[in-house]
């Protein structure tokens, strides 16, 4: 066979499975879910789907603090998560900020404040165009498969379990190699002038959308005692509320802290997890009634 | 400047296109070592200057060791252990985040310059050419054969590494019409496909197994992503050095192999002649031999299998962890010499396939000690492999995404190759277009060759 031949024949190998593949794209579109093997591309699906979807009431953004609370833990019908692990609040607020419609309830995590916004990410996902030209066959394979071993649960289907976890006394995981680890990073670390920033952008992005008719409320989620007196925490603290100082801004998390646990002193356990969220939904419906 | 960015491929175009023009026929040599010095320079151009003292130096030594071998070349080579030791050891002792380390502004300056790349590679084709042209007692080359020779673009970062006498002979006019171009595209293919839908992927997974990650994992995904690591190094490595081969048959130039299906070795002796190739010929020619090799009795034997392999590690970085690799490598070799007579006197194919799993088990094993060069992590790795882990929100892996990105390295050492070079003959365009258009579809996020950095 020539060389000339061979390369043709190889180049037609590949067009047809790129034709293939862009055939797909159009017939099944993006809906199905990607797994995702790291953090950002949970990040990524998560965005995806908020923009695909219809406009919930309720949106919460944050860091990876907030990404443990899962949508499922939440009794209110029409709420998403779009906390990003490993991210900012502020990116989360700033790509809501930037759709056509909003949420009646956009709730803002307060703890992590010293990340920058990923501009990327903001723009990507403000532009509104997601949809790839090309479908991944592999992973679009895999993501069939997960998605028929394990189909995205709603409350009503976990919600017993979540009652039995609850019910269950606090977990006895030894955290104190990460828990020290992790104060030793909240002591190190002073995140007086980027939470200042940070802080000043919030209260841009709060003004724009109330001006839209949303309505945002902060709040923060518990660390376990040792990272509370952390020199992050406590700066952070110190600097969110002297930014907004009026407390009809904040959504006041009420828990029994001797009921929770953290897998690291930041990031709270799945039983704590669930205790936060009916927490935070008891407030939540005391301020929507009230409104 | 990487393989796999658009700005190389561009690149290689337009040289591939002026090269072959008959009015640069003539320059040929000089516009490809202009290419390797530009490829050099684009990341990073302070070490330019590097480069040139060690080829010139080199060049120098050559022309003085030719005239008088037992005097300059022991000096030749202590020149460029000297500079590799320089660049590559000096973080030991030195902290390169002071602000003045030396009062000498000169020695500071060099001091504070980052790895070069590619320079355990390069120096190493330096002691080739020395060694080799010293011996043959010809007449000196070129200069510009000389630069081509160290700096061809294609095997300068991370080889093969090519032996002198190999590479000079081969340094003469190219024409279009003798060009293998489906061999070219073949080795191309191959080796874009292994990088980015293999290594790349598999490297999203295999990215917790850096530490305090790691500390995340349930005990059976430290296992998997251990195997899966092997896997990942093996892709990535095969697949630069097979874009290399590729590469350098378009320039007219075969660069060895440096890869044979390395995970079917029945023993540790075999899995070198299998595994980065280049190196372990390099490393026996100029380092075993020399040392005396199999010439002086059994224990004398074992000592230079235990320096080479200890030498080899260390060649890889200035750590315990690279130290700890090699000598263990090494105490494998040792162990099972005694053994090989006797063994190879079996052939069962259930011992063969015995053997096979025993030897893959132990290499990947010792793969931690690379992905984690700092010793108290790897060993930290290794124990938690042993211990139930307790973390109550594990890292979540996906074991058929695992198996599928991992499948090309297996179907290869699995040998289908025979089948496409007979009855799927015709077959073969095809399923190298198929690998061609899923590299695009599924390639994994952009990461650096792990040889690099070495």
């Amino acid at each position: 066979m020539s060389a000339v031949r061979w390369l043709v024949k190889c180049g037609a190998g590949a067009a047809i499975l790129l034709i293939a593949c862009g055939f797909a794209t159009v017939r099944f579109g993006s809906g199905l879910q990607m797994p995702a093997t790291t953090t950002r591309d949970g990040t990524l699906i998560t965005l995806s789907r908020y923009l695909r979807e219809p406009v919930p009431d309720v949106v919460l953004v944050g860091s990876s603090i907030t990404f443990r609370l899962k949508e499922e833990y939440f009794a209110t019908a029409g709420l998403r998560n779009l906390a990003l692990a490993g991210g900012s609040p502020v990116t989360g607020l700033e790509i809501v900020a930037n759709q056509s419609q909003l949420p009646k309830f956009i709730l803002v995590e307060a703890n992590v404040l010293t990340r920058p916004t990923d501009a990327a990410l903001v723009e990507r996902y403000s532009r509104g165009d997601t949809e790839p030209l090309f479908f991944r066959p592999v992973r679009a394979a895999v993501a069939a498969y997960e998605q028929r071993l394990h189909a995205s649960v709603t409350h009503e289907q976990v919600v017993l379990n979540l009652r039995k976890l609850t019910e269950q006394p606090p977990s006895d995981f030894d955290n104190r190699v990460y828990a020290d680890r992790a104060l030793q990073q909240f002591n190190a670390e002073d995140p007086a002038d980027a939470a200042r920033i940070n802080a000043k952008r919030i209260e841009e992005l709060i003004r724009m959308v109330e001006h839209r008719g949303a309505r945002v409320l902060l709040f923060e989620l518990p660390y376990s005692e040792p990272i509370e007196g952390s020199r992050y925490a406590a700066t952070t603290r110190e600097i969110v509320h002297a930014a907004f100082p009026d407390t009809k801004r904040w959504l006041p998390v009420e828990v029994n802290r001797s009921e929770l646990r953290w897998a690291d002193g930041v990031h709270l356990d799945e039983r704590s997890a669930v205790i936060v969220t009916q927490a935070m939904e008891r407030t939540l419906a005391l301020v929507r009634t009230v409104k | 400047m990487t393989f796999t960015s658009w700005q190389f491929g561009a690149f290689v175009a337009i040289i591939f296109a002026a090269y072959y023009l008959p009015a640069l026929r003539t320059f040929q040599v000089h516009l490809l070592v202009f290419a390797s010095l530009f490829f050099y320079g684009h990341g990073q151009p302070e070490l330019l200057a590097l480069l040139a003292v060690a080829v010139f130096g080199t060049y120098l030594f050559l022309v003085l060791a030719l005239r008088n071998r037992q005097v300059w070349l022991p000096v030749g080579i202590a020149f460029n252990l000297v500079l590799l030791a320089f660049f590559k050891y000096k973080l030991l002792f030195i902290d390169p985040a002071s602000p003045s380390l030396v009062d000498f502004a000169p020695l500071d300056f060099l001091l504070k310059l980052p790895l070069p790349i590619g320079i355990s590679f390069f120096v190493f084709h330096n002691i080739s050419l020395l060694v080799d042209l010293t011996r043959q007692k010809t007449a000196p080359p070129t200069l510009t054969g000389v630069f081509l020779y160290i700096i061809f673009f294609p095997q300068l970062v991370s080889g093969p590494i090519t032996r002198a006498e190999m590479f000079m002979p081969q340094i003469k006019p190219k024409y279009l019409a003798d060009v293998p171009l489906v061999e070219a595209a073949k080795w191309i293919l191959t080796g874009f496909f292994f990088k980015l839908y293999v290594a790349n992927n598999l490297n999203e997974m295999t990215s917790y197994m850096s530490f305090p990650l790691y500390e995340t994992l349930q005990t059976q995904d430290r296992w998997l992503l251990v195997f899966l690591y092997s896997y990942q190094i093996y892709a990535d490595f095969f697949g630069y050095s097979a874009i290399a081969i590729g590469l350098g048959l378009l320039f007219g130039y075969r660069l060895p192999i440096n890869f044979n299906l390395p995970y079917i070795a029945t023993s540790f002796s075999e899995f070198w002649t299998r595994w980065h190739i280049s190196l372990s010929t390099w490393l026996r020619t100029y380092l075993y031999v020399p040392l005396g090799g199999n010439r002086h009795g059994i224990w004398r034997t074992y000592l230079n299998l235990m320096i080479v392999m200890g030498l080899g590690g260390l060649w890889h970085g200035a750590g315990l962890s690279y130290l700890m690799w090699g000598l263990m490598h090494g105490l494998l070799l040792v162990l099972e010499r005694p053994l090989l007579g006797r063994l190879a006197s079996i052939d069962f194919a259930v011992l063969r396939a015995a053997r096979m799993t025993v030897v893959f088990v132990c290499v990947t094993m010792l793969w931690i000690f690379f992905k984690l060069p700092n010793f108290d992590h790897a060993v930290g790795y290794l124990t938690g492999m042993f211990t139930p882990s307790t973390n109550p929100n594990p890292t979540k892996l996906f074991y058929s995404l695992a198996l599928l990105y991992s499948l090309p390295v297996m179907i290869q050492h699995l040998g289908f190759r025979p089948l496409f070079e007979g009855r799927l003959r015709w077959a073969e365009p095809y399923l190298y277009g198929s690998m061609a258009a899923l590299m695009y579809l599924e390639a994994g996020p952009e990461t650096s060759f792990i040889y690099f950095q070495f």
